[in-house]
């Protein structure tokens, strides 16, 4: 019961943005995925999502390749993406809805949870509505429900705070330690690692499409040769200089 | 501003004609040429056989004149960004609206003066309006919507807010009373309303940025929507319509439903474009069938407009494809062509019934229309279990 991504290579058509990427989460762990804008976080996750084929390498999730067994994969993965993506033409009791159908989940049971991520997140009583009606943060939140409601083994989360009011970020840490408590597999980017550090403790650090540290806070601020007190900001400041230096 | 303004004006300018030439294609013009013709002679037949003077023509003429003034609102040609990026300019926008008042007029004279022609030999000879007050109330009457659009245009600042249909209501009050026989009536109105307007005229206050913006969006869709009856525009925003109204047509329960079925349901009843697809080329066949009286035409142009109309609701199969959670869902996309099939049937059973309903009502019923009716069913039949499915499996799923 792992994810295993081994020497992945890839990116746009004949532009490989991440090289030789390898990664592994176990049951029960997290990662948060760091880097500068463009470091390719976004394009590790499209790949483990299957949205771009890989040049080179592959992943696994529980011994399934995702090449080769797609629809198994993917039962597997539930994603929340930085910017709410909705169907316009459903309202938000049929978005649960298709989330029960796409990974064939018990409808009664799952409606009990639904109900119960509802109330969390203040959607209980907008069932009937479409996306047009939601503001950013609703449809946000709605995404959020639909990823915990698939309850897969792995959830794949890239941004989440932005946009998110104070209630429903302290919300969303708590369902992600739930979710690790509960033996499930995280994989999360973010910039906002006040926030991130209360679920998460193991980082990888991506830096022009490359992995140049994984391990605990502790040890990146090591890695790069920041003190104990300097603010963690300052590890961006470090892969800058490293950039520009590089170029 | 002005310049902008202008400019806007012009790619507008390019923009309508654009769709006025695909609109006012040589067949549409052939059949307006007729219908006109067929409509004026038997305006020249009423007129003969009419009895002058009875007591409602004045105000009838009065009515007729005022319908103009409903069409045409004002056209500012603001767009989203214009929030963001003219945010500061609330002072110049009197300068930037100046052209686009002139322009928003253009039509409405157009109607007016074209309406107001044909009305001419009703008002002067069986009504009675002396020419040269039917002219004064003609005049008045473009007045009258000039006031109404600068109206409209002050009502884009906060501090004015006069709501458009109490100016309908009040130039409706003025054509009836000025047709009346106070010919002056309408200008002697238009003056006070000037000058009411002018009295309010202090200080201009904040320009209303989001009300600019969505009347302009909300204006700009009601002429896509003309448009798009007649040919396709892109700029046309899909809006997508709950119609709840419609939901006794989902299935209750969804334990035997799968993804691709669960959205193209949905899709069907609630995207504009696909019912109102459905709804158009039903009207369509019902139509032609009734022009042509045979029902040998009558199938002949039943069954390709049922092709047509399978063939216009093919981009549903791949609707979802640019949606990333539904690539990112496990929703296997193999069978989805049976899947919109089982989904179009229905619709597609309807329009045939319907279709049908309406031979038997309009055409001589015979053995001939029975087999035809038959011939229907099959046929479309065919086209939904024989060519769609096929014709789903060559779209290319993007991987």
């Amino acid at each position: 019961m792992t994810l295993k991504i081994e020497h992945l290579t890839g990116g746009y058509t004949g532009v490989p943005v991440i090289k030789d990427i390898n990664l592994e989460i176990k049951p029960g762990e997290a990662l948060g995925l760091i880097g500068l804008n463009g470091a390719g976080k976004s394009t590790t996750i499209k790949h483990i999502l299957g949205l771009l084929r890989p040049q080179k390498g592959k992943i696994l999730l529980n011994d399934v390749n995702l090449t080769m067994q797609p629809t198994k994969f993917k039962r597997q993965v539930a994603y929340i993406p930085e910017t709410p993506v909705l169907y316009p033409e459903l309202t938000l009791k049929e978005h649960l809805e298709l989330t029960m159908l796409s990974y064939g989940l018990d409808a009664s049971k799952s409606w009990d949870r639904a109900h119960e991520l509802l109330k969390m997140f203040r959607l209980d009583d907008k069932l009937d509505w479409l996306p047009i009606h939601f503001s950013k943060g609703m449809r946000q939140k709605v995404m959020i429900v639909s990823a915990f409601l698939a309850d897969t083994s792995l959830l794949v989360i890239d941004e989440p705070f932005t946009g998110l009011d104070p209630l429903a970020v302290a919300n969303l840490i708590d369902l992600i330690k739930q979710s690790i408590a509960n033996g499930k597999m995280v994989l999360m980017t973010t910039h906002v690692l006040a926030d991130a550090q209360q679920a998460i403790s193991n980082y990888a650090v991506l830096n022009r499409g490359t992995i140049e540290v994984i391990g605990n806070l502790q040890e990146i601020r090591q890695h790069y040769g920041l003190r104990p007190d300097d603010p963690f900001d300052k590890l961006y400041l470090a892969l800058n200089r490293e950039d520009n230096g590089n170029a | 501003m002005r310049d902008l303004a202008k400019k806007r004006l012009n790619e507008n300018l390019k923009q309508s004609v654009k769709y006025l030439t695909l609109v006012f294609n040589d067949f549409f013009i052939l059949a307006l040429i007729f219908l006109f013709g067929a409509l004026m002679f038997w305006y020249a037949q009423a007129m003969k056989s009419m009895p002058t003077n009875l007591w409602f023509y004045k105000p009838l003429v009065g009515l007729l004149l005022w319908l103009p003034l409903l069409t045409g609102h004002l056209v500012t040609l603001l767009k989203d960004a214009d929030m963001q990026f003219l945010f500061t300019q609330d002072e110049q926008m009197d300068e930037y609206l100046k052209p686009m008042i002139k322009y928003s007029l253009v039509l409405p004279t157009i109607l007016i003066v074209l309406l107001g022609g044909i009305l001419f030999p009703f008002a002067t000879i069986k009504a009675g309006i002396p020419v040269w007050s039917y002219a004064l109330i003609l005049i008045g009457t473009i007045l009258l919507k000039a006031v109404m659009i600068l109206i409209e245009k002050e009502n884009l600042y906060f501090y004015y807010n006069f709501p458009n249909w109490v100016s309908l209501l009040i130039t409706l009050v003025v054509l009836l009373i000025g047709s009346l026989g106070s010919y002056v009536y309408p200008i002697e109105v238009i003056v006070l309303m000037m000058m009411g307007h002018l009295g309010t005229k202090k200080d201009k206050g904040v320009f209303n940025w989001r009300y600019a913006i969505e009347s302009e969006k909300a204006r700009k869709d009601r002429v896509y929507s003309i448009f798009s009856m007649f040919t396709d525009v892109e700029e046309k925003q899909v809006t997508i319509k709950r119609r709840k109204y419609l939901d006794f047509l989902l299935p209750k329960a969804i334990a035997k439903e799968n993804p691709n079925l669960f959205l193209y349901r949905r899709s069907l009843l609630r995207n504009p474009e696909y019912l109102n697809l459905l709804v158009r080329m039903t009207v369509f066949a019902i139509l032609i069938s009734w022009l042509v009286q045979d029902w040998r035409w009558a199938l002949g142009l039943s069954c390709l407009v049922i092709f047509l109309t399978v063939y216009q609701l093919l981009p549903m199969a791949t609707e979802f494809d640019s949606n990333i959670m539904y690539r990112v869902y496990p929703i296997v996309r193999d069978n989805r062509g049976k899947d919109l099939v089982k989904v179009l049937n229905l619709g597609l059973l309807i329009q045939w019934l319907l279709v049908s309903v309406f031979w038997l009502i309009l055409l001589p019923i015979d053995s001939h229309l029975w087999i035809s009716i038959v011939v229907l069913f099959v046929f479309t039949m065919i086209i939904n279990y024989g060519y769609l499915p096929v014709r789903v499996k060559q779209q290319k799923i993007k991987r």
